[in-house]
């Protein structure tokens, strides 16, 4: 009896937690949205205990490459945060052209980004050049 | 004897003491932020401004060709002695290569960024002009007016962030004109953050 009354308790937890869905395009952060089974006091500190220590950090999900109405390439760079804690780095895009050279140009600069923690981010960047056709992109450490 | 050891041992000491020179690598500076601006802010700002430029389509000119621009007056209103160049020396030369803007050295917020256009054609007006093959000097009404006109400011605000450490604000502010409409084709801005020791001096 008492078992089945546990089971039933958690069939009903889980319930009203798969009710509780998000929109995709909103992102409501732990500790301001309600609490759950996989996200609470308890086992918040072991998840982000357990993402440091596997150091979870950026991943690139997209890179698209367009050219604009003036011809210029643009790329837009599509990425996420696995970690739990706010990414702060530098990035630098080259522009090669069709010989694979590369394009020299004052915007080839090392910038600054940021992505907050579980959350995707987005990075634009247009190619000062029309012979610019690809691309690299490099990362750093924010000093 | 005594004294000349510790003297020649003094002096070895301060001499080991000193901080060597070295050059920067401009291209993978590792180097700490600083609160003032160098070259690394005003890399980021005039490349951040470029994109904007060149992503926001503004200076694709209708019908084909290149707009003829001028760099007016880019106002340096912050604590520090700089010169608006080191932004807009890297602008001028991007646009330029991007092949859709040919600036102008004729006329500029400065003054004419090339004298000698002018110095030129004093000579031609004058006794010296005689001593040079004519059709080598330059005639009148040969210079080209300028389309558009960029323009802007440099300012900084200094906030007190809590008893050790103040926060410095730098905002890059340009903006493009059509001369002949007065209308404005673009404008941006872009800010540069710095948080610091109050012991910083950002001028």
């Amino acid at each position: 009896m008492k078992t089945i009354t546990n089971i039933l308790l958690l069939v009903l937890a889980f319930t009203f937690t798969a009710c509780d869905q998000q929109p995709a395009k909103i992102h409501v952060r732990e500790g301001i949205r309600s609490d759950d089974l996989a996200s609470n006091i308890v086992t918040r500190p072991v998840a982000h205990a357990f993402s440091a220590l596997i150091g979870e950090g950026i991943e690139i999900d997209k890179a698209i490459l367009m050219n604009n109405d003036s011809g210029f390439l643009e790329l837009n760079i599509n990425g996420h945060n696995r970690s739990y804690n706010t990414k702060r780095f530098r990035y630098r895009i080259e522009w090669l052209d069709a010989n694979g050279l590369m394009v020299q140009t004052k915007t080839s600069t090392w910038l600054p980004a940021s992505a907050t923690g579980k959350s995707s981010f987005s990075l634009k960047a247009v190619a000062p050049r029309v012979e610019a056709v690809n691309f690299r992109m490099d990362t750093r450490k924010w000093e | 004897m005594r004294t000349k050891i510790i003297i020649t041992l003094a002096g070895l000491l301060l001499t080991g003491c000193a901080t060597e020179t070295a050059n920067i690598d401009v291209v993978h500076d590792d180097g700490k932020a600083v609160m003032a601006l160098d070259y690394r802010d005003f890399a980021q700002a005039a490349s951040e401004m470029i994109q904007s430029m060149i992503s926001s389509g503004a200076l694709k000119k209708p019908g084909g060709g290149r707009y003829v621009m001028t760099t007016a007056r880019v106002t340096n209103d912050t604590m520090q002695r700089i010169d608006t160049d080191q932004l807009m020396a890297k602008i001028e030369e991007e646009l330029m290569n991007s092949g859709q803007v040919v600036m102008t050295s004729a006329v500029g917020g400065k003054g004419a960024p090339d004298e000698m256009i002018y110095d030129m054609r004093d000579i031609r007006d004058s006794a010296t002009g005689d001593e040079f093959k004519q059709e080598t000097l330059a005639g009148k009404k040969t210079l080209i007016a300028p389309e558009l006109s960029i323009a802007g400011k440099i300012f900084q605000r200094n906030i007190r962030y809590d008893n050790n450490r103040q926060q410095v604000e730098y905002y890059f502010q340009l903006r493009i004109t059509d001369l002949t409409t007065g209308l404005r084709f673009w404008q941006k801005e872009s800010i540069i953050g710095k948080r610091g020791s109050n012991k910083s001096v950002t001028w």
